[in-house]
């Protein structure tokens, strides 16, 4: 069972992070997941019934690109890519989050 | 942008669904067992992601603009109708487009049958062949599976009334087999039974005939019928679809070869079956297995050329048609020009229902200002929002769509029998034309939503006086003007026709005609018959004055001759219409003999005329014609009389006209006073007495009149028709103007009103602003109209097609109109309360 924290998430906080994650380079779906999960300590543990709508999303938006390569493992795989647009968007959402989370914290300190 | 990625997913699914599902494979792969979930599921979450939300957002886009338009029925209500009247008309003209000019014949793979046509020399008509090279053609031809010749005749078969008559399609023996007729029951012709030296007495009833006259008799076949009084054997019906190729009425089919024993005593018609410069019969062919269009007319101008050289005919250029019933057809340069003029009728009304919905939407956008703004503030696009009044637009439009097939259904087969007569097809819809309804719809949605939606989102529309609205009510005027100054023009004439002095006594007069077996009347026979009913009828006493005419008065039958002067060459002709005349016509209508002497008992025999006032001033410049000669008919006749000028011929203008004694070649027309005793009535019982098949009929004169305006009065009733249409649009339209000038200008109205305005000033003020659009649109409407009066000349009697009373009457109609439109806007506009209307929302 994929143990689904990403739905935990704040609303389209996935795409923020899978944007940033494409943002250090190329890579395809399950290194996608796999990053998340080495970075975050194992906390966010994405599974495939959110992550691919989410790429399905982003590719919708025209905010990442896709192509077939080849894995580590010599198979074949999609890669992958951020555009233009996508790097504005992550600019965007990231700026906002940043707002977001300056909000809540100061609503948890009072 | 986006849509574009979502059509391309569309167009390529099956690509990016296996991409997508290898690449989840791949990632299962990589995470091992433990980690399997439902992988179907996860799939359609991530594919659902292309189209669901849009189809979520559309259908939420059409439950608002259901419900908005719910909140608003009087609006929804008005713009379906419009619209729908408006795709209804469309929509019916279509199928009557459809029918006669792109459907094809209903036989059996009509793709590969042809209509064979051709143009000889210096003839700009298209027609078809001589029956002789119909024959040389289908025996020659290796192209052609078979060429088949057809030709319509007016017949009795028993049952019609008076006047009325039956359709024969006169074929060649090979015309079902080559058309590929399905039959009801029994068979088509074949070949043996069209040779022309051992004609065979046969018939092809139509569906509609078998049914409505031989009660759907299953054993018609081999059953006897009365073809004009000849007795024919029913070898088969056709099927119900199979109405002909012609596009009228089509009851029968005879073999060509029994022309001759229907007609057996008309002298053309040996020659009309033989003879090689006898055109023209219309003529289809199939075109053999294999054997291409172009291949076909390459062998087709060859032998045409051969069989012309051999009969010396001149050249003629062989044209190849569709099989339809307008290719082709002799009329059809009058029907396509009367298509045209009836597809801008039609389209400009269309054009006139949504410049009238875009204004109402306009008149509801400025309404709606609020809503607007508030979405926009809670971060809608203005895509969207334009999105979703496109929606609102396109609810309408399909409303209006539905409605308007609806209307097709009907309105075709309801016109042509208002008018008496129409194309013999089926006019029900098709999924064409369904088509054609849905793609009316689409563009009206555009037409008339997305101006609107634009407008209305404009980011700063609240401020702006955009002329959109203007331009759209001087349209508006402007196209209601055209359709209402042709209904006036065309009322105006018909009532100086009915007014105006026919020169002859109309009212009072009975016509009596008859009608006889074509097949044994000719020549000798009604020379015999008109004679016996001159006597029978002069041996009654008290009958009055009592005229044979042929034609009568008012008639559509016009003949004409040819005259010279004797001291003319021999080949001089001047045309002129003449009618035959008994001595009693003269004194039954009225028309006073001015020089000379009327008719007399025994004029019949001898070469002597009587001339109208026009001939006389035509060709005798004031000089007294009487006692001069003229030279008809190859025979020196002597002017006897003149006769005063009387519109016997035409309403609308008197020409110059001969009358020559009556001589009874003709079942005449007998005219005499509806006051004499008995006349009328004992008219048909002499004529029974004379022949017991004779029909008889009696009818006031003025039912000619009548008649002669028909035309005219069916061109006014479809120019009324649409003319009220484009004014009720029109005023609606003008309605949903003022209401949004007033909506606009309501604090304007306010501060007005609290700083003393009288109701007066503010009616004006709200007027004003609307006045000049409409001003120049009636101005732009005039113009045009002017423009285009002259296709209307023939349709008026004795008024000019720019009479200024017509067009004083429109533009004073619009104008009433235009304040009656303006009437509850202003009284909602004195309404608007000072206080309210200034206090901060």
């Amino acid at each position: 069972m994929g143990s689904d924290k990403a739905s935990e998430l704040l609303p389209g906080t996935l795409d923020l992070l899978v944007l940033k994650t494409l943002a250090r380079g190329r890579m395809h779906g399950y290194g996608i997941a796999q990053h998340l999960k080495s970075v975050s300590d194992d906390v966010l543990q994405v599974g495939e019934s959110s992550l691919y709508p989410a790429l399905q999303r982003l590719l919708l938006n025209g905010w990442v690109k896709a192509d077939w390569g080849t894995s580590e493992n010599n198979r074949r795989a999609r890669y992958y890519v951020l555009t233009a647009a996508g790097r504005k968007q992550l600019g965007a959402e990231r700026s906002e989050f940043d707002r977001m989370m300056l909000a809540i914290q100061k609503v948890l300190e009072t | 942008m986006k849509l574009i990625r979502r059509i391309d997913y569309w167009l390529n699914r099956r690509k990016y669904d296996a991409e997508l599902a290898e690449e989840m494979e791949f990632h299962r792969a990589q995470n091992g067992p433990a980690e399997w979930g439902n992988a179907t599921l996860a799939r359609e979450d991530a594919r659902a992601v292309w189209i669901w939300p849009w189809l979520e957002s559309v259908a939420q886009d059409l439950r608002y603009a259901l419900r908005n338009l719910r909140r608003q029925p009087g609006f929804a209500l008005i713009a379906v109708l419009s619209l729908g009247a408006a795709i209804g008309i469309n929509t019916s003209f279509f199928t009557v487009f459809e029918a006669v000019a792109l459907r094809p014949w209903p036989i059996t793979n009509p793709a590969r049958v042809i209509k064979m046509l051709e143009q000889p020399q210096g003839n700009s008509r298209l027609d078809g062949f001589s029956l002789a090279e119909y024959r040389y053609l289908n025996e020659n031809a290796k192209t052609l599976d078979g060429v088949t010749a057809m030709d319509q005749e007016r017949v009795k078969l028993g049952f019609e009334g008076f006047g009325k008559t039956s359709w024969a399609t006169f074929t060649s023996g090979n015309y079902f087999r080559v058309l590929g007729v399905a039959m009801q029951t029994g068979r088509g012709f074949i070949p043996d039974e069209d040779r022309l030296d051992a004609p065979e007495n046969v018939a092809v009833l139509s569906y509609a005939t078998w049914r409505d006259h031989f009660g759907s008799d299953p054993a018609i076949a081999g059953k006897r019928i009365h073809v004009d009084d000849v007795s024919f054997t029913v070898v088969g019906v056709t099927g119900e679809e199979f109405t002909g190729t012609s596009g009228s009425d089509e009851n029968l089919w005879i073999p060509l070869a029994a022309l001759q024993s229907i007609r057996r005593n008309a002298a053309g018609t040996r020659d009309y079956l033989h003879q090689a410069n006898i055109c023209c019969t219309p003529v289809a062919a199939r075109l053999a297995r294999g054997v291409s269009r172009s291949q076909a007319l390459a062998e087709i101008e060859v032998l045409d050329r051969r069989f012309r050289a051999e009969f010396k005919l001149d050249a003629a250029r062989v044209v190849l048609a569709n099989a339809t019933i307008l290719a082709g057809h002799p009329k059809r340069n009058n029907l396509t020009a009367a298509f045209a003029l009836m597809f801008a009728a039609v389209t400009l009304v269309l054009l006139l229902a949504c410049a009238n919905v875009s204004n109402l939407l306009i008149a509801r956008a400025a309404a709606r200002q609020h809503e607007i703004q508030v979405r926009r503030a809670v971060g809608a696009g203005r895509a969207r929002i334009v999105r979703q009044l496109l929606t609102e637009g396109f609810v309408l439009a399909l409303g209006g769509s539905a409605l308007g097939i609806a209307l097709a259904w009907k309105l075709p087969a309801y016109v042509f029998a208002q008018v008496g007569q129409g194309p013999n097809v089926s006019l029900t819809p098709d999924t064409g034309v369904m088509a054609y309804a849905v793609a009316l719809a689409a563009f009206a949605c555009i037409a008339f939503a997305l101006a609107p939606a634009l407008h209305g989102t404009r980011p700063n529309s609240g401020a702006a006086r955009l002329p959109l609205r203007g331009v759209l009510l001087a349209a508006q005027v402007a196209m209601s003007v055209a359709p209402l100054i042709g209904a006036g023009l065309m009322i105006a004439g018909i009532r100086h026709a009915r007014e105006h002095d026919p020169g002859f006594r109309i009212g009072g007069v009975s016509v009596i005609s008859f009608e006889l077996p074509a097949s044994s009347y000719y020549d000798q026979r009604t020379r015999e018959f008109s004679a016996q009913l001159t006597r029978e009828l002069d041996r009654i006493p008290g009958l009055g004055p009592i005229g044979m005419a042929f034609p009568e008065p008012l008639s559509h039958t016009h003949w004409s001759t040819a005259f010279r002067f004797p001291s003319e060459p021999a080949d001089t002709h001047h045309e002129i219409e003449f009618v035959q005349v008994s001595p009693g016509y003269f004194d039954v209508l009225g028309i006073p003999i001015l020089a000379g002497r009327n008719f007399e008992t025994g004029d019949a025999s001898r070469p002597v005329v009587i001339v109208n006032e026009a001939m006389a001033r035509w060709y005798f410049e004031g000089v007294n014609p009487v006692g001069k000669s003229i030279v008809a008919g190859g025979q020196s006749r002597e002017i006897v009389g003149i006769a005063r000028d009387a519109y016997l011929t035409y309403l609308d203008s008197v020409g110059p006209l001969l009358f020559q004694p009556f001589t009874g070649a003709q079942v005449p027309r007998v005219l005499l006073r509806a006051n004499a005793p008995g006349g009328a009535a004992v008219a048909p019982e002499i004529a029974k007495e004379i022949d017991a098949r004779t029909l008889t009929q009696v009818l006031p004169l003025s039912a000619n009149l009548d008649e002669q305006l028909a035309g005219s009065r069916a061109m006014a009733g479809v120019a009324g028709m649409l003319g009220g249409l484009a004014l009720t649009l029109a005023l609606i339209g003008m309605s949903g103007v003022f209401a949004y000038a007033v909506e606009q200008r309501r604090k304007e109205i306010g501060i007005r009103m609290a700083l003393g305005a009288a109701p007066k000033q503010v009616i004006l003020l709200v007027l004003a602003g609307t006045a000049r659009p409409a001003m120049i649109g009636l101005a732009i409407g005039f113009i045009a109209t002017a423009g285009v009066a002259k296709i209307l000349a023939a349709y008026l009697y004795g008024v000019s097609a720019y009479d200024p009373w017509a067009y004083a009457s429109v533009a004073l109609l619009l104008v009433f109109s235009g304040l009656a439109a303006a009437y509850m806007p202003a009284r909602r506009a004195i309404a608007v309360d000072p206080l309210a209307a200034l206090r901060p929302e």
